[in-house]
């Protein structure tokens, strides 16, 4: 990472490399705080590092300072205090860094440390200029299917080796949709800085916030979930404004309906559509541009010399991975060359690889196994519906039946809705139809809004 | 309370075996009756629980009529 920032800075050190509403971050000023940074960190003398803020041009230098000296830097979510406090105990951190005025020193667990972010990143003459060293930990926080956060242990070497094929692109700016806690977030950050591009980083991080940046602040890439993008487009409808000239959308980070790339595309006739596969676990397997939903089955027959090998067992799609994670926090180093599950359900139809659902997320119907995705496809491509979210619910009759919870459109007739989903699924076999149909405000999700089908 | 169960349970029948006509209070909620298969019996558990919090469905009986589930909830 701090990699990047030097050859950006040496290249043109004035390029903007964040941009906020409030500020603009040159490739220089960033590097620069981000090698004093490095020194403090150091200083230290510690070898992992929490932190609390979310600011995309600290968080970014604090980033790359902590790849300049091999300190894992673990960003937390944006949660409350209390669930902080929780994250720390269970990662067994003794130094957190943050300026959030809800984390004093006297709340933290004895034996942690509160650093002041500003203070890190504060100007400073001690700047540390040497190579990086060989091991370069640094540790995404995922919810996991169960909902208990996991680990995961990744190094700036396997990261930055994924960005090999990145173009320069210094005139792109890309807008950040992700957290950068998040692995999604990462990837961005990685791709925008391996292209010496510009990242746009409002906050928060809502499909409001991000129309709004695509307008005022001249973004002209996005990478975002599918639902992100669907709360995009529903917002777009309900203002009316303009629209944003966009020159690439890609979407990740859950299976994408068929029907929201067509969408997409008579929406942003000009930009190119990209779905990339990825996942905290393995990284990423590379990015899909022909807008079709799912894979091509090209990737699966990428052969022993990839970095990363796809294939199917059982309906379920395997990973070999040579540039993804170390392994999980606690746990013992993983083989890169071994193969693993995913947990994505797949058919292949064709020349594609369709994703059905997560193994973990099939609905039992009385013995009938459902699969959500194509259900919850059906359902979107309704007029009036916004979001949906299909889902398991217990029955005392069938054990589940098929469940829906509904964002509607602004102002949209949700009696007529209900009949034209049951329409819309009324040749499915009958287990796979929704017997239950609610309409909420929003569907449950997690903090980048990604849809979660558990059942309840 | 009585009269807003038999609306709910006529209506749900109607709409989903709409050829079934008026449901009748003593009429058998499945097969030779209204015709209700073991998955619309599950669809209407649902939405009685979601209309009154509970659903007889639930118990160890299950209803066979309209009474039985008019007769759950006035004994709930």
């Amino acid at each position: 990472m701090i990699e990047f920032l030097r050859r950006g800075a040496e290249v043109r050190p004035e390029r903007p490399a964040v941009v906020t509403h409030d500020l603009t971050v040159s490739y220089g000023e960033l590097l620069a705080q981000a090698e004093v940074a490095a020194t403090r960190l150091a200083a230290l003398g510690v070898d992992r590092v929490a932190v609390a803020d979310h600011e995309a041009a600290p968080v970014v230098a604090l980033m790359a300072a902590g790849s300049a000296v091999g300190v894992e830097v673990c960003l937390l979510p944006p949660d409350g205090a209390e669930q902080v406090l929780d994250l720390i105990g269970r990662f067994d951190h003794t130094v957190v860094v943050t300026d959030r005025d809800d984390l004093p020193e006297s709340a933290l667990p004895g034996g942690v440390r509160r650093v002041a972010l500003g203070a890190l990143l504060a100007p400073g003459d001690a700047r540390f200029e040497s190579e990086p060293p060989a091991r370069r930990p640094h540790l995404v926080l995922t919810t996991g299917t169960t909902g208990a956060p996991r680990g995961v242990r990744h190094d700036w070497g396997r990261l930055v080796r994924t960005t090999e094929r990145i173009k320069p692109a210094h005139d792109e700016r890309w807008l950040l949709c992700f957290g950068l806690h998040q692995f999604a977030g990462l990837q961005v950050l990685l791709h925008v800085f391996a292209a010496g591009a510009t990242l746009v980083g409002p906050a928060p991080r809502r499909p409001r916030e991000g129309l709004d940046a695509m307008r005022t602040l001249d973004v002209t890439h996005a990478s975002a979930t599918p639902t992100y993008w669907r709360f995009l487009l529903a917002e777009l409808r309900a203002d009316g404004g303009a629209v944003p000239t966009l020159r690439q959308i890609t979407l990740g980070g859950e299976a994408i309906p068929g029907p929201l790339l067509g969408e997409l595309e008579r929406t942003f006739p000009d930009a190119q559509v990209s779905q990339v596969y990825a996942a905290s676990e393995f990284g990423s397997t590379g990015s899909m541009r022909d807008r079709q939903a799912g894979l091509s089955t090209s990737v699966l027959e990428r052969g022993d010399d990839a970095d990363i090998a796809l294939k199917v067992v059982d309906g379920e799609l395997w990973i070999r991975s040579r540039t993804g994670m170390v392994g999980y926090y606690g746990e013992p180093d993983i083989d890169a060359e071994a193969w693993r599950p995913t947990g994505d359900l797949v058919a292949v139809e064709g020349d594609r690889v369709v994703f059905l659902g997560r193994s973990s997320e099939i609905i039992n119907v009385g013995g009938v196994k459902v699969h959500p995705l194509v259900i919850e496809e059906r359902i979107g491509a309704v007029d009036g519906v916004d979001l949906a979210r299909v889902y398991g619910r217990r029955n005392p009759m069938t054990g589940q039946i098929v469940a829906v919870e509904v964002v509607a459109s602004a102002g949209a007739d949700t009696a007529a809705i209900d009949a034209a989903i049951r329409a819309a699924c009324a040749d499915l076999p009958s287990a796979s139809r929704p017997r239950s149909i609610r309409f909420v405000d929003e569907v449950s999700t997690t903090g980048s809004k990604i849809v979660r089908r558990e059942a309840q | 309370m009585q009269e807003r169960v038999e609306q709910v349970v006529r209506e749900f029948v109607s709409r989903v075996k709409p050829e079934a006509g008026e449901l009748a209070a003593d009429t058998p909620l499945y097969a030779d009756g209204a015709g209700l298969d073991s998955l619309e019996a599950a669809e209407l558990s649902a939405v009685l629980e979601d209309e009154f919090g509970t659903d007889p469905f639930q118990g160890e009986t299950m209803p066979e009529t309209l009474n039985d589930i008019v007769s759950f909830y006035a004994t709930a």
